[in-house]
This record gives C-alpha cells, sequence and structure tokens, in this order.
C-alpha cells in the first residue's frame, strides 16, 4: 500500500510542477499539449492522475507526521480544480461554465468531507472555531470575515458592472443563443417543397442510382486526426464516377462559394471568418453537421441566416441564401462534400 | 368457524365486485367501439340503390400518423379567434391558471397513483416474511401509506375537478374538440374512477377484518387489482396529452375516423405509460420519504427515530428502485420524440428548450448524487461500516466526473466577448461533452455508481463467510471494472460512427449497467448467505444531513415532475394539438427560462405546503407511538427483510 502511495506522491509532485511550470512559462507551455481529438478524454484522463496524485501526497504526508487538516484539504481542492480550469483548459471556457462547474465541485467537496461523522468534524471545526472566536487569532479572523465577505461581494458586483478593457467598453450582454434551431417541417426551395423528415439527397447514392447511405459510408475519409482519404475513394480521380463524382462537383462549389467564411479545412476558419462573431460553423467538430440530418443542412444553406426562425435571435449569422445563387442540386452536392470531408455521417433514423 | 367461512365468502364476493368493476368499462368499452368507433361501423340493412347513395355520401379520411383511409365520423378541429366565445378569460393568463390546475391534479394523481404500489409491495413483503415481528411492522408501514393516500386522493379529485371546470371555463373550444374526439372512452375514465375509488375504500376500511389467513390474500389481491385500474386510468389520461403532441386518428383537418384505438395509440403513447409509471413511483417514494425524513428531525425519543428512520429507508430504497430505470425510458421517449419529428426533437434538445434540458440533467444529477449521499451517510448506522467509508472520496470523483459531463450544455451561456476568445461556437474539449454520446457514458456511469454504493450499503456491517469469497470480491471488481471501461468506450465510440448507430449504442450501455444491477447485486446476496454480523443496523442512528438529503431529493423530483411536463407541453408551442389544431390566444408563445422557472418553483412550493397539510391531517387519528418491534422479540433490533 505505502510503495502505491509512493508512487501516487511522486506523480502527483510531478504533475503539479509540470502544471504550474507551463501555466507560468517556467517550461514550454506545450511540454504536456492537449491533443486534438482526444481532449476531452484527456481532461478526464489528467484530473485522475492529479487526484490519484493528491491522495498519495497526502497520504505520504501523513505518515510523515505532516498531516494536512480535512479543512485545507477542502479548500485545495477546490481552488486547484478552479485553477485548473482557467489556466490550463483553452481556449478560455466561458464564465457561466466555469460557476457551474466550481460549484458541482464545492458540492463534492462537502460530500466528500462529511460522507462520515469523524471527518466532519475535522472539516468544520476551524471554522466553528473562528465563529466562536476561541483565540485571539480565531477572533480577529472572525472580525476579518465579518468585514471581507460582504466587501468581496461588493467588489464582485461592483466589477461586473464597471466597464472592463482598455477601451472601457461595456461588456455586451450575455445571449441565449440557439445553435440549431428548430428547422420547418417543410421548406420550398425553387419552387419544389422538401419534408425535412422524409427527404433524402439525390447525390448519395450507390452505383445502381438507388439511395444508399451505406455505400456512402464506406468511401468518405478518415475520421480523427489527418482525415485521410479511403484507398481507391478519390473524388479527385478523372476516373471517379457515381457518388465520388459528385462529391467532387460539390467540392467544387464549396471552394468557389463556401471555404472564404468555413475555411479549407470545413473548421470554420476561412479567410473571412474572423470579420465575424461567432466565426462560422466548425464542421469538423461533432456537435454540429454530425448531429443533423441532411435535410436540416440543405434547408440552413438554402435559406441561411436570413431563414432563421424566431427562436435562432438574435439571428447572428450572414450567411446568404444560397437558393438564390445555387440551384438546388448544387446545394446538395455541396452538402455530400461536407459529410465526405469531414467524415461524419448524416443523422438517420431507420 | 362458521363466522370465518362467512368472511371468506363475503371476501370472494368482494373480489368478484372488485373484477366485475374492472371489467364494466371493458364492456362499456365494448358497446363503445360498436357504436361510434372500429373500422368498418355496421351498415343498416337496406336496399341496394340505397346503398349506391349512402356510399355516395360517406366521406373518407387519411390517417395523419398511420396513413390508413377511414371514414369521416367528426367535426373538424375548430379554427379558433381571439375573442370571448373561443378563450374566454379573466383578467389573468388563462394559460398560467390552467398551468398551475394541470400541475397540482398531476402532482396528487401521481401521488395517489404510485402510493398504493408501494403498499401492495410493503403489504407482500409482510404477508410473505416469516418474522412475525417484521410482518406486523411492514402491514402497519403499508397502512400508513394508504391512510396518507386516501387524504390525498380526495384532493386529487377536487383538483381533477377545478382542472375541468378551468378547461371549460378559459379553453371551451379546445376542451370541447378534445372531448370529442375521445367521446368513445370519456365515460370509461369516469367509470374507473369509480372502481378505483370502490377498490380503495373497501381495501383501506377492510384492513384489520382482512387481516389473517386467506382474507389476507384476497386484501392482497385487491391491491394489485385497484393498481391495475389506476395504471389504465393513468394510461387513458396519457392518451389525451399523447394525442396532443403526436395525433393520429384523424385525418388533416382534424376529423374523428372513427377508430378509437388510433387516437389513443399514438406515436408516443406507450413512451409515455412507461415513463409516468416509473416517474410516478420514484415520485411517490421520495415525497413518503420526506414525510419520514420531516418525522425523523421533529421525533422526541429514540424509537421514533427508529422507526421513521426505518420508513424513510424503505421509501427511498423504492424511490430509487424506480429512479434508475427513468433515464432510460425518458431516453426512449425522446428517441421517439426525434423521430416522430425531427422539428420537435430539436427544439426540445438543440433549440428553444434545450436549457431547460440542462436544468435537468442538473436535477437528474442532484437526485443520483443525493441517493449516493445518503447510502453513505447510512454506513454510519453500522457497525463495521467504516472500511468502506475511506473509499467514499474516490466514489465522489467519479459520480462528480460523470455528472460535470451530465450537465455540460451543448449550447453556452456566454458574452459577446467570451464567444469570440473561444474562438467559435463549440469548445474544443468541453463541446464534445454536450452532446449525447457522452452525456449517455455519463449517466451510466452516475447509475453504476449509485449501484456500487448500494452493494457497500448492503455489505456495510457484514463479512462473506462463503469459501468462494475472495473470487467473488476479485469476481466483483473485475466486473464492474469492465463496465466503467465499456460504458465509456462507447461513450467514446459513438463519435466515430453514424447517428443512427450511435443511437444504439444507448442498449449496450444500459444493458452494461443493469448488469451490475441485477448480477452484482444477486452475486453479493449469495456471498452474504450466512454472512459474519459485525454488528447491527442500529437504526434512528443516522446523520441530520442524511434526512436533508432525502428532503433534497423529494423537492428534487417535485422541481423535475414541473418542469419536464412545462417542457413536454411547450414543445407544442403554438398547437393545442400538433399541427392539427392551432393556439390562437394571445398566449399561444413560449415563456421565457425565468417565468417558467419562476412558476415551477411556485408549483412545487404550493404542492409541498398542501402536503404538509395532508401528512399533518394523517397523523390526527395516528397511534402516537409506533410498533415498537424490540418489545416483541427481545435482542433483536429491527430490520428490513433481508438485512435491508
Amino acid at each position: 500500500m505505502k510503495a502505491l502511495m509512493s508512487v501516487g506522491a511522486v506523480v502527483g509532485v510531478i504533475a503539479s510542477l509540470v502544471l504550474l511550470g507551463m501555466i507560468f512559462g517556467v517550461i514550454p507551455a506545450s511540454t504536456v499539449h492537449l491533443v486534438e481529438g482526444y481532449m476531452p478524454m484527456q481532461m478526464l484522463f489528467e484530473l485522475s492522475i492529479f487526484v490519484a496524485g493528491f491522495t498519495g501526497l497526502s497520504y505520504m504526508l501523513n505518515s510523515m507526521g505532516m498531516t494536512i487538516s480535512r479543512f485545507w484539504q477542502g479548500i485545495g481542492f477546490v481552488a486547484f480544480i478552479l485553477f485548473y480550469l482557467k489556466s490550463r483548459i483553452y481556449p478560455p471556457i466561458p464564465f457561466s461554465v466555469r460557476a457551474m462547474y466550481g460549484t458541482v465541485t464545492m458540492v463534492a467537496v462537502f460530500m466528500w468531507m462529511s460522507s462520515n461523522e469523524e471527518d466532519w468534524k475535522k472539516f468544520r471545526q476551524p471554522i466553528l472555531n473562528v465563529m466562536d472566536g476561541l483565540t485571539p487569532l480565531h477572533k480577529g479572523l472572525r472580525t476579518f470575515f465579518l468585514i471581507a465577505i460582504p466587501l468581496g461581494l461588493w467588489g464582485f458586483a461592483y466589477q461586473s458592472f464597471v466597464p472592463q478593457g482598455a477601451g472601457a467598453d461595456v461588456d455586451e450582454p450575455i445571449e441565449l443563443r440557439t445553435v440549431h434551431p428548430a428547422p420547418p417541417a417543410s421548406t420550398k426551395v425553387h419552387g419544389k417543397t422538401f419534408v425535412l423528415q422524409t427527404s433524402q439527397n439525390p447525390y448519395r447514392a450507390n452505383p445502381e442510382g438507388k439511395y444508399d447511405q451505406e455505400y456512402s459510408n464506406k468511401l468518405i475519409v478518415e475520421q480523427s486526426m489527418g482525415r485521410l482519404m479511403q484507398e481507391n475513394a478519390n473524388p479527385w480521380d478523372p476516373k471517379a464516377e457515381g457518388y465520388l463524382k459528385n462529391v467532387r462537383e460539390g467540392g467544387e462549389i464549396f471552394f468557389q462559394n463556401c471555404h472564404f467564411c468555413h475555411g479549407d479545412n470545413l473548421n470554420g476558419r476561412g479567410l473571412h471568418a474572423f470579420a465575424f462573431n461567432p466565426i462560422p460553423a466548425n464542421f469538423t467538430d461533432p456537435g454540429t453537421i454530425a448531429q443533423l440530418q441532411e435535410t436540416f443542412i440543405f434547408w440552413r444553406v438554402s435559406k441561411g441566416g436570413l431563414g432563421l426562425p424566431r427562436e435562432g435571435f438574435p439571428w447572428a449569422s450572414v450567411m446568404p441564401p444560397w437558393e438564390q445563387h445555387l440551384t438546388t442540386d448544387e446545394i446538395w452536392k455541396v452538402v455530400l462534400f461536407e459529410y465526405w470531408h469531414t467524415g461524419y455521417y448524416p443523422r438517420t433514423w431507420d | 368457524m362458521g363466522r370465518q367461512n362467512g368472511k371468506k365468502i363475503w371476501s370472494i364476493m368482494a373480489l368478484c365486485a372488485m373484477i366485475g368493476f374492472l371489467l364494466l368499462p371493458v364492456a362499456t368499452s365494448l358497446n363503445a367501439l360498436a357504436s361510434g368507433g372500429g373500422e368498418a361501423p355496421p351498415a343498416p340493412a337496406v336496399k341496394a340503390e340505397g346503398e349506391k347513395k349512402d356510399e355516395a355520401k360517406v366521406e373518407k379520411g387519411r390517417d395523419v400518423y398511420y396513413k390508413t383511409e377511414g371514414i369521416v365520423s367528426g367535426a373538424p378541429a375548430p379554427k379558433t379567434v381571439d375573442g370571448p366565445r373561443d378563450y374566454p378569460r379573466y383578467n389573468f393568463e388563462s394559460r398560467v391558471l390552467l398551468w398551475f390546475a394541470n400541475q397540482q391534479h398531476l402532482y396528487y394523481g401521481s401521488f395517489v397513483l404510485a402510493v398504493p404500489i408501494f403498499c401492495m409491495i410493503i403489504e407482500f413483503m409482510g404477508v410473505v416474511t416469516k418474522d412475525k415481528a417484521m410482518a406486523k411492522k411492514y402491514d402497519q408501514l403499508a397502512y400508513d401509506f394508504i391512510k396518507i393516500s386516501l387524504t390525498a386522493y380526495s384532493l386529487t379529485a377536487i383538483l381533477g375537478g377545478i382542472l375541468i371546470f378551468t378547461f371549460l371555463t378559459l379553453y371551451p373550444a379546445f376542451f370541447g374538440y378534445l372531448s370529442s374526439i375521445f367521446r368513445p372512452v370519456m365515460h370509461i375514465y369516469a367509470l374507473m374512477f369509480v372502481a378505483e375509488s370502490g377498490t380503495l375504500y373497501i381495501y383501506y376500511y377492510g384492513w384489520d377484518k382482512m387481516k389473517e389467513g386467506f382474507l389476507k390474500w384476497i386484501h392482497l389481491s385487491m391491491s394489485v387489482i385497484l393498481n391495475v385500474i389506476g395504471t389504465l386510468l393513468m394510461m387513458l389520461a396519457n392518451s389525451w396529452i399523447g394525442f396532443m403532441m403526436s395525433p393520429a386518428g384523424v385525418d388533416e383537418q382534424g376529423r374523428f375516423l372513427g377508430n378509437i384505438w388510433h387516437v389513443i395509440h399514438t406515436a408516443l403513447w406507450n413512451p409515455l405509460n412507461v415513463h409516468r409509471i416509473l416517474g410516478n413511483m420514484a415520485f411517490g417514494g421520495g415525497v413518503v420519504a420526506a414525510y419520514a425524513a420531516y418525522r425523523f428531525l421533529s421525533a422526541k425519543t429514540d424509537e421514533e427515530r427508529a422507526h421513521y428512520d426505518w420508513m424513510g429507508y424503505i421509501a427511498m430504497a423504492l424511490a430509487v428502485a424506480f429512479l434508475i430505470p427513468l433515464p432510460f425510458a425518458g431516453y426512449w421517449l425522446m428517441r421517439e420524440v426525434y423521430a416522430y419529428r425531427q422539428q420537435m426533437g430539436i427544439t426540445l434538445m438543440g433549440g428553444l428548450l434545450a436549457w431547460l434540458f440542462i436544468i435537468q440533467a442538473t436535477m437528474i444529477g442532484i437526485l443520483f448524487l443525493s441517493t449516493n449521499y445518503y447510502l453513505w451517510q447510512a454506513l454510519g448506522r453500522m457497525r463495521g461500516a467504516e472500511k468502506y467509508q475511506r473509499y467514499i472520496k474516490y466514489l465522489v470523483f467519479v459520480l462528480v466526473c460523470g455528472f460535470l459531463i451530465f450537465i455540460t450544455p451543448h449550447t453556452m451561456v456566454m458574452t459577446p466577448a467570451e464567444l469570440k476568445a473561444m474562438g467559435g461556437q463549440q469548445h474544443p474539449v468541453l463541446g464534445n461533452y454536450g452532446v449525447m454520446s457522452a452525456k449517455n457514458g455519463g449517466i451510466n456511469v452516475i447509475i453504476t455508481t449509485t449501484v456500487l454504493s448500494f452493494i457497500w450499503y448492503m455489505r456495510g456491517n457484514k463479512e462473506p463467510m462463503v469459501p468462494w469469497k475472495n473470487f467473488g470480491n476479485i469476481f466483483m471488481g473485475a466486473f464492474f471494472g469492465f463496465a466503467y471501461v465499456n460504458i465509456i468506450w462507447l461513450a467514446v465510440y459513438g463519435y466515430y460512427i453514424p447517428a443512427n448507430v450511435r443511437v444504439g449504442l444507448s442498449v449496450p450501455q444500459v444493458a452494461t449497467t443493469l448488469s451490475c444491477l441485477f448480477f452484482m447485486t444477486a452475486l453479493n446476496g449469495f456471498m452474504l448467505k450466512g454472512a459474519k454480523q459485525m454488528g447491527p443496523i442500529e437504526w434512528g442512528k443516522i446523520s441530520v444531513r442524511s434526512q436533508y438529503a432525502i428532503i433534497m431529493l423529494a423537492t428534487a423530483f417535485t422541481w423535475m415532475m414541473g418542469l419536464m411536463g412545462y417542457i413536454r407541453s411547450s414543445v407544442r408551442l403554438f398547437w393545442h394539438v400538433n399541427e392539427i389544431m392551432r393556439d390562437n390566444s394571445p398566449w399561444a408563445y413560449t415563456h421565457t427560462v425565468g417565468f417558467a422557472a419562476n412558476m415551477i418553483s411556485f408549483n412545487v412550493l404550493f404542492f409541498w405546503i398542501s402536503i404538509l397539510f395532508v401528512f399533518w391531517l394523517g397523523t390526527l387519528g395516528a397511534k402516537k407511538v409506533p410498533v415498537n418491534v424490540k418489545a416483541h422479540v427481545p435482542g433483536r433490533v429491527p430490520e428490513p427483510a433481508h438485512g435491508h
């Protein structure tokens, strides 16, 4: 047990030093970088390493007679999580999400500390000591908190209203933006009505000309890093026919019209992307086209930002209604290309 | 002897009468189908020419859902206009009044449907248990439950009346249309209410008269009938909301096509039924547990504390037993909603109402955290449980990781400056937690951890003595380890496969979780056979924090029920009946998240104040001292069957 805890303690110390070193610039910030495609699991893994490390550290300090009290263990853990979320995760996490995570962490620490009577007594004793003012130090602390807590709250409230930044601009208010507003049941494009629940991309067809998602799924690029093309599935091969030829044509339309904003890697970082806030949709993110039916994309491309429904407020999209510039067939082909290039499958219900 | 036989005959007659009550609606429904329903009503025997004329007159319509043809047998859905004819009103928002009446009726309705099911289970446990003292204790508990339910039953009926009056007064056109569609089954519903009331009263008042021998079994079987009627009642009521969300059995104009089964059996009816039964049970258990917690906290003696600690434990165990499958039933319901209308599914989970779903996820998380916390606190009343307590921190970590993933929103709330700093709407790390694949993993991790907590609790004061205990422990540890790996792996794998396959991945994930629940609980039971007792369960010696956890659990149930009811109703947007009858009142808009939350909180507060009154009424006729098992079995501390 002791050996295991010693390993844990060593891991904990090294991990903490590396983290601090990266954040304060002692070692390169990319020493342990977040790997694209694996970041969500990496974050959980890192947190697990830290928890194991802290456990080992606490055990070793305890066995050396340098016990960290339950109170400071709890406070320290909450502080660590807040620090980790603020400083380790990039791009920065919005405050609302950090506040949620912080609250849950505090609840977790409460559950841990009060899971048995002995720990609960140890945890609350310093708080009770200060509240009871047992010694002059405790009395002083009590007075300090009596003043500092309301003052801190006032300061927090004041800061949230004061204009921030060099230009002293007042922050724009929070927007509860609906990223994927519910589509209509049907949409009319170039005089033809498409029922979104049942319509299909006419170019997602097998060599026999029948709609076949399984066939097309085998020909899309590989997911995750690289997005490599499958063998014998190169749409730019002059001999490519059928589905692959349509993908190529969709790609040509994409690079003539869409890539300026959505980027040549379809990740929403095109030439003009950063003129907009929010930047255009990132199709490589698993939360965008991978979650939607192909007809949803067809509707959004056809109608653009102007066609967003009421719940799409504040309609923060400058995408033109492409039905005014492209034919129906061209729109279907570009949708086909987007799924092919990202390696995602359109949502279906069968 | 003669008197005993007489009792038996009476009880059998009572049982036959109950069955008669149950069959009566079925008989009348056959009649209703013959006259107003059925695919092809019998044509009158007339001359051939007359038949031709009739055929010419018969208008056929196409079912909007089943796509079958049927003879138009009703008027089209009214096209309402804003005004006193279709939307008469007080000087107040009619929708809010209806919301309040509906929600209160639903709270009480759920409670009185759930409690008799508990009574049935607890009474059954009392009948089959060999320990006479425990049998008596269970019987008393079941009786206490039904007594609370009886007062609530009257309130349910009163609230039902208020609800109908509210509908008739404020939404006459809509209510008229709905009752015209459900005309063939409306009176069946009313008759079933009569049957339910009759059965309930005989069940309650006959408790003492039918407490032993064969009569007890008759009494127990009456509870089964009571619950069958209650469940059918609920399913009928569900068919109305199912019809409003996903209409069937009518044509595009909303004209009834003569097949009442199509109207009842809509796309969402069955998922709604399953979800509501489980939800009612979890909610009912939570409310009873909160009652016990309240009595525990206000108890003056150790005996009272012991009794209410035990009562709270039983109610909580029942609530959790139904809470565990509840997310899966909810998942099925949402899947069917998506399959029925993509538009509806996106409005719910990705669009307008998505933020309410985040609140819902938070509430679900709170339910499971409270449950685990209660179980950990309960370890404190057992000698020998210390060996598990030191590992609780790891369970907390795993639970919280699952919880954080479960509550991470897909659409994050942020200022435009934060949006810019993030470089897009989707966060590259946390955005992945915002989609269903990760959330399925999160909730399954939470539930599996809850199962683990329960197994620790079962083992708290016991030491397995079976010869194969080491093998059993290793097997159990490996099983849980593989379960976690499987759940997390499937959650990650879900990002790399088509959505329709991904949706199907929830099946192996759920199967993994349920395998842990059933197999590991059973294995644990076998391992604990003849186990060495480290000490008795000291009922009443539990921290007060545990009781607050129970109250938290019950409040979270109530709040979540209000929230989910609101979400389910709001998803129709500006339709009374989806795509059939438009809501043209001035309130056909979706409330803001803040207003909805305040309204739900008000409903929750009102329910808890009124149910406290019901509890108080229940105590008026109660014995002051609960059954003291110690007096019957010296040296034995009361505990439920199997020690838990």
